[in-house]
């Protein structure tokens, strides 16, 4: 079997850790527990036929107080880059860490997923910068981890790119 | 190594394994508890454990700890701590440092349980209270675009009701209107009074609390304020030839109080209603209507329009600053102000689109019995208010654009604008006056802040960037009803020169005026002929002893602000330079220096860009242009004016004081 290594990136609190709960294990909770550290989960899925297994590294959110650590993206196949749509600073954060993984290690296949779509109507999300990722080629998404909302398509749409 | 040392190495929580090669790595001491937890098949093996393949994080370490056992560094190689899962799925933090002894690959490995703790609860703490401020800074934002959205409800109108009485004021009308007519203004002041007091009390409070926005219970009668709105609305409706109408199936005889402020629910029907008609093409019908839910009250406005927008979804019709594309709607707040309103009063709201044709926007709120309603803007007795005191100023012919979205107001301000003498472009929104700015020049441009299309603000922007950097600069002046000190400070950083708060009267734009630079130079000669003199008289409403006192002070506290200038500058203060060059700026513009108000513009904008280098030269030939004023108006004080002069000037000049003048 296929094994991919797929890295969550994006801010503090945007909802990484819930998205590969909600993935992996089904399971959601309103209470926003921080991770410090990576934390490793495992989980296969089909594609094309395909049966891959992702191995995914849920990295902290890069803030003053933890700095990422490029190392971890070494091996990485792909990556989600998560944003929260309440918080427009996570979208903005969201686009450096793009340009911090190019420098750092080159092109690799990622989506962009917008967390949080169940508090739509508390967005802030900047729409000019939305449409201009989209025309630069980016993949986004919109996902609730809360109603499972585009939890599944985005990691299916990450493994789809990284299969080429 | 000893019985005791290894002991005391796994009773320390450390597992010491040598690297085999091939990402197996063999026990050198006893294994800790924790060890044995996470990697249950290890226990009492005496085989390499291939931990790599059982580990993805230390597959990835290894990778590291290989480079440094082949070239060690003295900073040394360790890893941050991650999260391993024990088979009872107890999370268990480890660390791993790889070690070089005596040519031994080594891998130590550690969890760390109680500093990891430790570090978890700190980010905890400093996340949540990070994302708390978060929150707190977006709860204020909302409760002031819902306070500034009230103002300038109240604040439009107003506005008109000034206007229209200034310009009746100058008709021939006679002495019984004109006592009518006073007491008008009167009353209109007083409400003016209010509408600021409320701004800023709330917006004091705003900052100060958020308990601002809670409210005690208030009971509406749902029905009775959709009918109110109805009527209010009804001539809008007409002229656009939409029918409008409650809807035939509410019970009429029902009781239909639920929780909400009665103004404030004739808001959200007031705006459920304009955007209904927005969308609703001539000849076709718009329903308001109530229905029963049990323990809640549902409202509806039905149109007849093309459905809501397939790009949105209906809660996003409900966000800050949402605009439908071909709307012709405003700032995007009304719909946002009724979700956060009847959420506060415990409602939801939402809309969707109807089969056959148009949509329906609906809201619900719970049911109450009983009424107690009071209005939230009980406001403070206007008796023991004052209102501002006012100074005239003096209005040259300029040549002004002029941009407001409403009608009346336009209208109104324009033919007062014309009536003083001045050219007046007029624009109905920001795109048009971004455009007649580009296509003509102009003295002042004057931009109402809630415009479709383009705000204020950014008409305001966009003006200045087209400027570029040029030293002649058009003299803004933003028109709002918001004018606390944070609004002024936004307004000037948008590139406002100056704030004409709503509601306004002519006074106070042509005190704003008497600021702007004229289309020609009009500096003083060195010797002010007569003719200025009475000019002058003429333009401080025919009073020579305002003038007189007006020209003490200045001559009185010029001297104090010039000095204040250089020491901003020696200091190298660039706010207070900005500040006191302002505040020197609106003194010489009065006498009508316009090479010394070109000077003190000049300082004020090094000031407001830091750059002090100029400042001390510029502040030179101020103080020549100073001078030179100074010596003209001594040498006033031997001059005397026509009185007939002085008397028809007095006719002409605009109303000030209105209310204590004619008592």
């Amino acid at each position: 079997m296929l094994q991919k290594k797929v890295c969550m990136l994006g801010s503090f609190a945007v909802g990484k850790t819930s998205l590969v709960r909600r993935f992996v294990e089904s399971i959601y909770s309103d209470v926003y527990q921080t991770t410090v550290g990576v934390k490793i989960d495992k989980k296969n899925v089909q594609v094309d036929e395909k049966e891959v297994s992702l191995v995914l590294w849920d990295i902290y959110g890069e803030d003053d107080y933890q700095k990422m650590r490029w190392t971890y993206l070494r091996g990485a196949s792909g990556y989600l880059l998560v944003a929260d749509g309440t918080r427009k600073a996570t979208l903005e954060k969201a686009v450096s860490l793009e340009r911090r993984v190019r420098e750092e290690a080159g092109s690799i296949p990622f989506v962009l997923v917008i967390n949080k779509s169940d508090l739509i109507r508390d967005w802030e999300l900047d729409t000019a910068l939305e449409s201009q990722l989209s025309a630069e080629g980016w993949s986004i998404l919109r996902s609730s981890a809360k109603t499972g909302e585009g939890v599944e398509e985005s990691f299916s749409l990450l493994t789809g790119k990284m299969l080429g | 190594m000893s019985d005791v040392l290894e002991k005391a190495l796994a009773e320390m929580g450390f597992a010491l394994l040598e690297y085999r090669g091939n990402g197996e790595f063999l026990p050198i001491a006893t294994l800790p508890t924790w060890f044995s937890e996470i990697w249950a098949e290890t226990r009492n093996s005496s085989d390499p454990i291939p931990l790599t393949r059982q580990s993805p994080f230390l597959e990835s370490f290894l990778l590291e700890a290989e480079d440094f056992w082949n070239s060690p560094t003295p900073a040394g190689c360790q890893s941050e701590t991650w999260i391993e899962k024990a088979l009872s799925g107890r999370e268990i933090p480890v660390q791993a440092r790889a070690l070089l002894l005596d040519g031994n690959q080594i891998l130590a490995l550690l969890s760390p349980d109680a500093q990891f703790r430790e570090r978890v609860r700190f980010l905890q703490t400093a996340r949540n209270a990070l994302l708390d401020h978060e929150r707190l800074a977006r709860e204020i934002q909302k409760k002031e675009i819902l306070l500034h959205c009230i103002v300038h409800d109240l604040s439009q109108p107003l506005s008109i009701m000034h206007v229209a009485m200034d310009s009746l004021s100058e008709e021939s009308i006679s002495e019984r209107s004109k006592q009518f007519l006073t007491l008008g203004k009167h009353a209109g002041d007083q409400q003016e009074t209010m509408i600021r007091q409320i701004l800023r009390t709330f917006s004091d409070d705003l900052r100060a609390s958020l308990d601002a926005g809670t409210e005690g219970n208030v009971s509406s009668d749902l029905l009775e304020c959709a009918r109110k709105t109805t009527t209010s609305l009804a001539p809008t409706f007409e002229a656009k030839g939409v029918h409008l109408a409650v809807s035939s199936l509410v019970d009429l005889e029902a009781e239909w109080l639920v929780v909400a402020e009665e103004s404030r629910l004739q808001r959200i029907f007031s705006n459920l209603l304009e955007n209904a008609l927005r969308y609703t093409p001539a000849g076709r019908r718009v329903a308001i209507g109530v229905e029963d839910e049990g323990d809640f009250l549902k409202a509806y406005v039905d149109d007849e329009g093309p459905g809501l927008p397939r790009d949105l979804r209906p809660e996003q019709i409900f966000g800050l600053f949402m605009k439908g594309k071909q709307s012709g709607g405003k700032a995007g707040l009304g719909l946002y102000f009724c979700r956060i309103t009847v959420e506060r009063w415990g409602g939801s709201i939402g809309c969707v689109t109807l089969p056959e044709k148009g949509s329906r926007f609906w809201f619900r709120l719970p049911r109450t019995s009983g009424r107690t309603a009071a209005s939230p803007f009980d406001a403070p007795d206007a008796s023991n208010l004052k209102s501002a005191k006012r100074n005239p100023g003096i209005v040259r012919p300029l040549r002004i654009l002029f941009a407001d979205d409403q009608e009346d107001i336009r209208t109104l301000t324009a033919y007062q604008l014309k009536r003083s003498g001045h050219k007046v472009v007029i624009a109905k929104d920001g795109k048009q006056a971004l455009n007649a700015f580009r296509s003509a020049s102009f003295d002042v441009v004057l931009l109402d802040q809630e415009m479709p299309g383009m705000t204020g603000d950014e008409v305001a922007r966009a003006i200045r960037k087209t400027e570029g950097g040029k030293k002649e600069r058009v003299f803004l002046v933003a028109s709002t009803g918001n004018t606390t000190s944070e609004d002024v400070r936004r307004l000037k950083q948008a590139g406002f020169d100056d704030v004409l708060g709503k509601p306004f009267r002519l006074e106070d734009l042509n005190l704003i005026l008497s600021a702007a630079p004229a289309a020609t130079d009009t500096s003083m000669p060195s010797v002010l002929p007569g003719a200025i003199f009475t000019e002058l008289v003429a333009r401080v409403g025919g009073d020579e002893k305002l003038l007189k006192r007006m020209i003490h002070t200045f001559r009185r506290d010029t001297p104090k602000r010039l000095a204040g200038i250089a020491e901003a500058i020696r200091r190298k203060n660039p706010e207070a330079l900005a500040s006191l060059a302002h505040a020197l700026k609106g003194s010489v513009s009065i006498f009508g220096a316009e090479s010394a108000r070109k000077h003190t513009q000049e300082l004020q904008d090094l000031g407001r860009g830091k750059e002090l280098s100029r400042a001390a030269e510029v502040l030179a030939l101020l103080k020549e242009e100073i001078a030179k004023l100074q010596a003209n108006l001594r040498g006033y004080a031997n001059q005397t004016p026509a009185r007939s002069k002085s008397n028809h000037a007095k006719r002409q000049r605009p109303s000030r004081n209105r209310g204590k003048r004619r008592r």
